[in-house]
Formats: structure tokens, sequence, C-alpha cells
């Protein structure tokens, strides 16, 4: 369709890929060590993955079974979040086709600290969860939205939101963690928000999403007059075709983070991570650490972590409904679809201090 | 140009990925192997995806002839998209994109469907009755309302969280559930475990339900075999941990189940 062949292709899903190359001509050479490092990656996890099988001697029919175990994993949180990433996509394809760029420069604020607010309570309006609010984001900035509100938008959603309100009430109830989890989601959200309004667009967002987002800045005005308005018909195709490109876009972080989690899932032991502690920090960090490899979806993850609330402090299983929708394997590897390596490590970073402290404070002050 | 480059063939492959994508979810769905992978109130979304994959797929088909009068509108729009609003969004799938994008359906395909089992056990944290376990109270109510026979593994699970001492309070108590056969280290050659696994969401999130078993043949069982197991409850001591122990009167190889996971 739309192709721009003097652009790299942006397929750098490998964390360990090395950083884009200034000069076109090494572009080859670089995508052929991009693959090399990513089989060699590849190849080290598994042998990690495996490692016991081969140390043990307990054979193929051993080696096999644990194989399918991996893949029956990694399946089902792909399987899980297939629907949730595709209907993010299609809104993505909605807004990218049937929202002026001139609504979000008028309805929304400027200032930062009232902008992250509002992309704090965004997520009333736009009920996704962590898969399907990376694409929608991704397309609101190529619309122009500032970066504060964006990136509260894309922490607080998979939490304030009514889906993830009700089952979280029907999992605790009426109660400290029910309310917890809205205003401490809502708050770190807005503080990364807000922090984030520091930064400049080329710091934060990829190259093409930025250039897309500079210009949306720069051409809301004459945007209105020659937009010829197609017919709806075509119109809803149009979205529709953006849509499948986002979703075949993210779909590979997706997929990447999915196994990532599952092979993650094979390393490090829930009943390991579980042994570790009770105090009230350790058992902070232990509810943390689970809600990141585990990977669950923010819609139900509260039905997951009732059954940590007996034996975990509530201020570690309260770390765990509010950190786990921010940020957990699969979705800081969608990250990287939109923003640079260095924001998704602060994006990353701060959520997880910020729930941390806020966890700890919490057992220390308001009880176990 | 390249290959992959053509647009003609980046549309024709995009559409076959999405529409490969939904016929594989398809598949899994109609041969019931879709809740070896997701709990089933998921189930709804998935069959909404199979939906918008395929109209999805479909908005690729070439618009050049249908739309032959409305081909100078649509050159238009193209040359304005390039010019101003959205130069970026129409990404290209490469080779390296297209063979992860596929990844999931080949390795799905390769290697046979199977719910997770004995392999899975040694890595997750086993439910059994010694532990408090704070559970919906909702779930609690219901399992006491079944009779004891009906109780799966997870009702007999809830009801001994909910007294303080199980051990003794469930002693006699009739017991009829089904599960697979896990041989756990700590257990010797006339014991067993039977198990279910109880899935939230996904099976990332899956832990297990677990009922010791005292059998004279536990040791001729294999680990992973489907059984019935019939019995009483007698107290016991597991791991240092007094909790019911299931001493078994029959013990009955069965099918799986055609939902092998039990759902809070």
């Amino acid at each position: 369709m739309f192709v721009d062949p003097t652009r790299p292709a942006p397929d750098d899903i490998s964390p360990a890929a090395p950083p884009p190359a200034d000069s076109q001509a090494s572009v080859p050479r670089r995508q052929w060590l991009r693959w090399a490092l990513t089989l060699a990656l590849g190849a080290l996890a598994l042998i990690a993955i495996f490692y016991d099988v081969v140390v043990s001697g307990q054979g193929l029919p051993y080696l096999y079974q644990r194989i399918q175990t991996f893949v029956t994993i990694s399946l089902g949180i792909f399987i899980e979040a297939v629907p949730f990433l595709l209907a993010g996509s299609i809104v993505s394809g909605l807004i990218a086709v049937f929202v002026d760029q001139s609504a979000i420069d008028r309805y929304l604020p400027k200032a930062a600290l009232p902008g992250a607010m509002v992309g704090g309570v965004m997520g009333i309006v736009f009920p996704v969860c962590e898969c399907g609010v990376v694409p929608v984001v991704r397309r609101l900035y190529e619309k122009g939205l500032p970066l504060s509100i964006g990136i509260a938008f894309l922490l607080a959603a998979p939490v304030v939101n009514p889906v993830v309100m009700l089952s979280t009430y029907s999992a605790f109830g009426w109660g400290a963690v029910f309310v917890g989890r809205i205003v401490f989601s809502f708050l770190i959200a807005v503080v990364v928000g807000f922090l984030f309004s520091r930064a400049t667009p080329e710091e934060v967002l990829l190259p093409a999403v930025c250039q897309a987002h500079a210009d949306a800045c720069c051409a809301v005005h004459d945007h209105d007059h020659h937009q010829p308005k197609a017919p709806l018909g075509q119109r809803f195709t149009q979205s529709f075709t953006l849509a499948g490109d986002d979703f075949l876009d993210m779909v590979r972080y997706l997929i990447a983070g999915s196994m990532l989690a599952a092979a993650m899932q094979t390393l490090v032991p829930q009943s390991a991570l579980l042994a570790v502690g009770q105090g009230p920090v350790v058992s902070v960090l232990v509810m943390q650490a689970l809600a990141f490899v585990l990977s669950v979806c923010s819609t139900v993850d509260a039905f997951l972590a009732l059954a940590f609330a007996g034996t975990f402090t509530t201020g570690s299983v309260l770390a765990f409904l509010v950190f786990g929708p921010m940020v957990d394997i699969k979705s800081s590897l969608m990250f990287l679809g939109v923003f640079q390596r260095r924001a998704v490590a602060y994006l990353i970073l701060l959520p997880m201090l910020l729930s941390m402290l806020m966890g700890i404070w919490w057992n220390l002050n308001i009880g176990w | 140009m390249n290959l992959i480059n053509r647009p003609k063939f980046q549309n024709a492959v995009k559409a076959l990925i999405l529409l490969g994508l939904a016929l594989f979810l398809y598949t899994r769905l109609a041969d019931g192997t879709l809740f070896f992978y997701i709990n089933q109130r998921f189930m709804i979304y998935t069959v909404l995806a199979i939906v918008g994959l395929v109209l999805v797929a479909i908005s690729y088909r070439p618009v050049g002839r249908q739309h032959e009068p409305n081909a100078h509108d649509l050159d238009h729009e193209h040359v304005h998209a390039h010019d101003a609003a959205e130069p970026h969004t129409h990404h290209r799938l490469t080779w390296a994109g297209l063979a992860l994008v596929v990844l999931p359906v080949v390795l799905g395909v390769l290697i046979p469907p199977r719910p997770l089992g004995a392999a899975a056990m040694e890595n997750r944290e086993i439910n059994i009755a010694s532990q408090p376990r704070n559970v919906l109270p909702a779930a609690v109510r219901a399992a006491a309302q079944k009779s004891s026979l009906d109780r799966n593994l997870l009702d007999w699970l809830h009801a001994f969280s909910a007294s303080p001492n199980a051990a003794e309070a469930f002693a006699g108590e009739p017991v009829d559930v089904v599960g697979f056969v896990y041989h756990d280290e700590r257990l010797d050659e006339s014991q067993f475990m039977v198990n279910r696994f109880i899935v939230s969401c996904c099976v990332a999130d899956a832990n297990v339900v677990t009922m010791v078993v005292r059998w004279p043949d536990g040791a001729t069982l294999e680990n992973d075999a489907w059984v019935r197991v019939e019995g009483i409850l007698q107290p016991g001591v597991f791991d240092g941990a007094s909790l019911p122990i299931l001493s078994a009167q029959r013990v009955t190889p069965v099918a799986m189940p055609d939902q092998p996971y039990l759902y809070p």
C-alpha cells in the first residue's frame, strides 16, 4: 500500500538489538546483525529454560513436556490478549479516520498537570485494558495528543475504567483495597504523566510516531479545509485497514512478550517467589515481581490477587493490583512500539518505584 | 523492489495472516482445545476476535476494481495522507516481522495442544488445605451448600479454608473427585496427589488444587493419568502440617474432562 522505501523497517523488538545507526548505507548489515543477535538471544533463552533438563538427565520425554508447557502458557497469554489488542486497534483505526485533530486541540487542557489528570480519567470513556490501550495511545499521539495526557492515560486506563472497577469490586467488595487500587493507580499515573511533560516528544516517542505528532500539531488548522469526505463505507474500510496495520504492528510485541513471560515463568517459579518473604517491605517487592512476570490481563487480576490476600500483606496485594496493570512483561514490550527505549525504561521504573513506596507506606502506616 | 516491499504483496500477506489467525482460533474453539488456554468466561471474546479479524482482513481487499468511479478521490486522499496527515501510520511488514507474527500459529500447529499437567506442577504453588487462603465468601457458601459427593477439588479447598481445623472437622466425609495424578517427592509409595489446575484468566496464572490420596497401589498410577477417586477423608499429616487426607476406596481411570481446568 503506502510504502516509503527510504524509511528503515520498524522491526526492532529485540531488546538486545543495536541502536539505530545513522547512515542509510549500513541498513543491510544492521538487519543481519539484528537477526543474528535475536537468534543468539533466543538460543540462550532456550538453553537457560531447559538447562535443568539437560543436567538432570531426565531425557527427551521430559524435555518435550516442558516445551509443551511453555507453548501452552505463551499461547494462553496470547489468545487471551488478542481480542483486547484487536479491539484497541479498531478503536485506533476509527480514531484515525473519524476524530479530527482539532478536537484534541480544542477540548483537552494544554497545561501539564490538568492534562495528566484528564488523561488519568480518560479510561472511563475508553474502557480498554493494558493491551488495548497501547495502539489507542499511539494513534492519539499521532493526532497530536500532549505527552503527559497520553502517559497518564496509558498507565491509568487499565485500572480506572468501569470493567476493571467492577471486577475489583466483585473480588474485594467495597473497602480499602478497592478504593486504594483506583486512587493510587490514578495518582501514580498522574505523577508519571506530569514528570513526562518535562520531556520533549523527540526524546520520548519513536521517530515515526513523533513525526506524525509534530505534523499534527502544526497542521491542525489547514487540516480542516482540504480533507476530502469519502463515502462512509469507504471510510470504515479505511479505518479497518488502519486497524489491521496497527494490530499486525503491535501483535509482534505481544507475541515476543507472551513468550518472554512464559519463559520467565519457567525460570522464576511462582513457588520460589512466594517463599521469599512476608515482611512489610519484601512482600511488596515479591508481589510486584509476580505481577510483572505473570502478565495477567487487568480485567481479571483482582480474582487472582484475592488468592494472595490471606497470606500476603495488604500493601503488597495493593502493589500487585496497581503495578501489574501499568507494567508487565507483555505491556512493556508493547511500549517499545510507541516509545524510545529510554522512555520505556522510565515507564517501567517510575511506576515500579512509586507503587513500591505506596505498598510499603501502606504496610507501615495503615496496617498489614 | 524486493518482493516483501511490493504493496500488493504486503496487503495480501497481511490479509492472509489475519485470516490464518482467525482460522487458528476457530479450530481451537471448534475442537474444544481453547479451554486448554483460557478461562471459559473469555470464550465470548475469542468469538468476537474471530469476527473482528475476518472483518479487518476483508478490508485489505483490492479496492481498485470495486471503486473505479472513486479512483480520483482515493488518489487525492492517498496523496493527502502522504502530504500532511499521517505519513507514518502505514506499517510495512518485513520478513522478520512476518516470521514473528506467524509464530504462535506455527507453534500451535506443530506442538499438539495439551493442558497443563504434572510437568507444570514443579513450578507452581500447590494449594493444599494446610494453608490459609482467602476466597470469595460466595464461593465458600456455594461449596458449603453442595453435598459432599458433588464437590470438586476446588469446592473442597473452599470448604477447608472456611474451617479452622479442617483435618478434624471433615473427618469421615465421603469424597468423589476427578483429577490428574502427580507423585510428589514428599509422598511415599502408597500415596499420590490428585490435582486440578485452577485458571482465573489464562494458563499463565494457573495454580493447583490438590488432595493427598492414600491408595495402596498408588505407585502403579502414572503422572498425568486422569482418575476418579472415591473415598473418605481422614486426618493426616503432609510436610509437617495437619490436613485432611483422602483415604481411597476406589480409583478408576477416566478420560480427561472436556474442561480440564476449574474456574474460581
